[in-house]
């Protein structure tokens, strides 16, 4: 057993930690890694260069065959990777990148060719179109239709909550070819954005960022060398992207370490009645309980990145550290909230804002945090079942 | 990064598991929160013939020389069975002190008895201020001559009952900082002024009260420098919570396993119990409390062996698993329904022990304390 990092893994770190630092302003708070706050206008700018300085890297897709633009680099350098992007608060951690694992699986020559290269080049992104208004958890009850004519498909339906689709140039569709088996009978599409018919409605989240989109598909065609995998054969697409988002609960983990970080940083520098908040009792007992609960979600992400090394099956360790890091993501919200008091729920822009208003976004934002991705609720439901703990179905 | 563990510490698990499940039944376990002595003779010399309790030791001593992270395994095992005995207190709070700070003569004098099975130890350190801080030890020893003569009361001290040496944290001299003036003292366990009595407790250990009256050492059985006790101390129970912290590890994965055993065989309504959703989401969160508790009492643990500081790790495996180990064996209660909360059921042994396990060596605010500090504040 040996808990450290190798040389290289350290140099790696150390590299992209360096990287990071020469690409954001200074005095970078960080945002939260994903689509939500790239698409922020302040942010937005920022997170297409640095896409495109990853992918001129050879950094997006690190671990992929040199053909499609990556590295063939050990699972381990990817991991540090994104580690550091989400614990910087850096934004440009794709979810593309999860489409890439999914093309790579189930994808043609050509389709690898088409569209994993410009992906790991920095130059497009995608959108993840799953949820239906009726189809939410219950993923297989999609009812955007796709029907078979010629050398295309005629997509008809809409799509709901596919964050940043505004600013995606793709997006992964699933959709029913079958009407009548509910469970066989869906199909995943690769759609160009700009086809003709498609209609984008943004809808603010709660945090008054526009980052959800309405998808409409009125006749839209797509053409069949675009259907990812079989016809009919979704589900596999599916169960497989379920997989893909292994890392997602770590990403919450290291965004939460940073704010955690600030806010003892603040407690160390501020005074309340002649005292340093941080040598109050109550504070200081709130924060190493913070510490302590992101400590052990990190320490549980060390073994599922062995897991995945070692070719051993994530399920459970990946939604365990889902439930834990979504949770966490919320309680570290709040207790910034509570130390900050009065002035927690100051907007960022306002001239007394302290910790430059991230708390308040924060708390607004990691209530999607157990939706995303997966409900918690859905992900306990993995953890217990055949893949986890193998509790009976009835 | 290597997360696997050697053939050898796998072999180890093994064979633990094994020989305590065949020769420590819960028949036993239950007989021995009974017994004045709390342990059976005859299986600990079993243990000491396996290499147990010299594990940690050098082997000149006698002992196995293996790691602290080798050791973690083994109270894992003893956690699961609920191993009663006065293992920790005579390899973590008595043995391994002597091993770092004894002299050459107090190491060739006690270390081989450990490990062959012919002494018991343990730490006298907590007083009737029930607390782990300097300020609280007033145990007093001053000396005479070439002697130390020692008087006060320690209280909750493990198996002190049948401990042939007691390792007595005194105050030998007064100062303004009370983390000064601290010295550690061998004594002998047959001293005359020696007098213990058990005190009951809800998980059937053997907690004692400890008196002292003018109890005379030599000035050779002073372990580390005199005054300079207190450093000590904080070590050992580093030492001891992560130990302590195994137990409870191994504890808790028994009690999430015959949980989920139980939600499978246990019908109601029809069906088992273990397919409803509100069962299936309690042991989903037990199954987040004891996988990520194991990993994060193994990283401790193997910093520990490497020499890499680790006060925060061990802070926050045993911060984590004093609250994370009563929440599992709670919830487990709740799973089982009104069996559970028999006498008769394994379940109850674990509900006790890990409330016991929780105040021992450091609650949860004691070593949020400890994290604090390590994260600069
Ligand atoms: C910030 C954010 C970003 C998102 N981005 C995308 C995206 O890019 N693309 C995309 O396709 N979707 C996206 N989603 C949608 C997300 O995948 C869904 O919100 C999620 O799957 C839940 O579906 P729902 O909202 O319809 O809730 P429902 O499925 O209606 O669930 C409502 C409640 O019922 C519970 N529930 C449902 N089924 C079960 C069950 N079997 N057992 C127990 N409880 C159950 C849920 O856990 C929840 O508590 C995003 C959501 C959020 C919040
Ligand atoms: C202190 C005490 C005093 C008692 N006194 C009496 C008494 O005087 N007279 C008497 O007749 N009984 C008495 N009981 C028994 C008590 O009524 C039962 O313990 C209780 O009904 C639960 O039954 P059970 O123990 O068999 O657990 P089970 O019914 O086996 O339940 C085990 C677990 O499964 C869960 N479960 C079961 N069915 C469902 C479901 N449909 N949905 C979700 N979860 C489910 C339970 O909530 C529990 O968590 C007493 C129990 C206790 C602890």
């Amino acid at each position: 057993m040996d808990f450290r990092y190798t040389d290289d893994e350290e140099a790696f770190r150390k590299e992209v930690q360096q990287f990071i630092n020469e690409s954001m302003p200074p005095g970078w708070l960080g945002v939260d890694p994903g689509p939500e706050e790239e698409t922020r206008e302040d942010v937005g700018p920022l997170a297409r260069q640095m896409w495109r300085k990853l992918g001129q890297k050879s950094w997006i897709g690190l671990t992929l065959p040199k053909a499609y633009g990556g590295q063939e680099a050990p699972l381990w350098k990817e991991m540090i990777l994104l580690q550091e992007l989400a614990y910087r608060g850096a934004p440009g951690m794709d979810t593309a990148i999860a489409q890439v694992d999914l093309i790579l699986t189930f994808g043609t020559e050509e389709q690898k060719r088409r569209f994993v290269v410009p992906i790991t080049r920095g130059e497009v992104k995608w959108a993840i179109g799953m949820s239906e208004p009726n189809a939410g958890s219950d993923t297989f009850a999609v009812q955007l239709r796709a029907v078979e004519e010629e050398d295309y498909f005629v997509l008809n339906g809409q799509k709901i909550w596919s964050s940043g689709a505004h600013n995606a140039n793709y997006e992964m569709v699933y959709a029913r070819t079958d009407p009548e088996n509910k469970h066989m009978g869906l199909s995943v599409f690769m759609v160009d954005l700009k086809s003709p018919g498609i209609t984008l409605r943004q809808i603010p989240q709660m945090t008054g960022i526009p980052a959800f989109c309405e998808v409409f598909f009125d006749n839209v065609r797509v053409p069949k060398e675009n259907l990812l995998g079989e016809k009919n054969g979704g589900w596999q697409v599916l169960l497989h992207a379920f997989g893909a988002e292994r890392t997602y609960g770590l990403f919450a983990i290291y965004n939460a370490k940073r704010y955690l970080d600030h806010l003892i940083q603040y407690c160390n520098e501020t005074h309340v009645d002649g005292q340093l908040l941080s040598k109050d009792p109550l504070v200081r007992n709130r924060l190493a309980q913070m510490a302590i609960e992101i400590e052990v979600g990190c320490n549980l992400g060390h073994e599922l990145n062995w897991q995945a090394i070692q070719g051993q099956p994530t399920v459970k360790t990946s939604n365990q550290i889902k439930v834990h890091g979504a949770a966490i993501a919320q309680r570290v919200a709040n207790l910034g909230m509570q130390i900050l008091g009065l002035y927690g729920p100051l907007h960022e822009r306002s001239k007394w804002v302290r910790l430059g208003g991230r708390f308040s976004h924060e708390y607004l934002s990691t209530i999607g945090s157990s939706l995303a991705g997966g409900t918690t609720e859905n992900s306990k439901n993995h953890i217990a079942g055949r893949a986890g703990l193998g509790l009976p179905k009835k | 990064m290597d997360l696997s563990f050697s053939e050898e510490q796998e072999m180890l698990w093994k064979s633990a598991r094994d020989f305590l499940a065949n020769k420590c039944p819960k028949t036993l376990v239950r007989q021995m929160e009974e017994d004045e002595k709390g342990y059976v003779p005859e299986l600990w010399k079993e243990m000491a013939d396996l290499g147990w309790i010299g594990l940690p030791f050098p082997e000149k001593y006698g002992g196995g020389g293996f790691t602290f992270l080798d050791l973690v395994i083994l109270l894992e095992e003893m956690g699961r069975a609920c191993l009663p005995g006065p293992f920790i207190s005579t390899v973590v709070l008595g043995g391994l002190p002597i091993a770092k700070w004894g002299t050459e003569q107090q190491k060739k004098d006690i270390l081989p008895k450990i490990c062959k099975g012919e002494a018991i130890l343990t730490l006298a350190l907590t007083e009737p201020s029930a607390r782990y801080d300097a300020v609280s030890v007033q145990v007093k020893a001053k000396v005479e001559g070439d002697h130390y003569v020692i008087s006060g009361t320690k209280l909750f001290v493990n198996d002190a009952n049948v401990a042939d040496y007691i390792i007595v944290v005194a105050r030998t001299a007064d100062s303004a900082n009370p983390e000064e003036g601290i010295t550690l003292f061998i004594v002998d366990g047959k001293s005359p002024g020696i007098t213990t009595h058990l005190l009951r407790t809800i998980a059937g250990d053997k907690q004692c009260e400890f008196t002292l009256n003018k109890v005379k050492v030599p000035k050779a059985s002073v372990l580390g420098k005199p005054n300079q006790g207190w450093g000590m101390v904080g070590e050992i129970i580093q030492w001891a919570a992560l130990a302590k912290a195994a137990e409870m590890m191994g504890g808790a994965q028994q009690v999430l396993e015959m949980t989920i055993q139980y939600a499978k065989d246990r019908v109601q309504f029809d069906r088992p119990i273990g397919s409803f959703q509100i069962i299936q989401h309690y042991l989903a969160d037990m199954s987040i409390d004891v996988d990520s508790s194991r990993v994060s009492l193994h990283k401790a643990a193997w910093m520990l062996s490497e020499g890499i500081s680790c006060a925060k790790e061990i802070s926050v495996i045993k911060g984590w698993l004093s609250e994370a180990y009563r929440r599992v064996t709670a919830q487990a209660h709740q799973i089982h329904g009104a069996i559970g909360f028999t006498k008769d059921h394994d379940l109850e042994l674990y509900f006790r022990r890990a409330k016991a396990a929780e105040l021992f060596f450091g609650d949860a605010d004691f070593h949020r304390e400890i994290v604090a500090q390590q994260l600069g504040m």
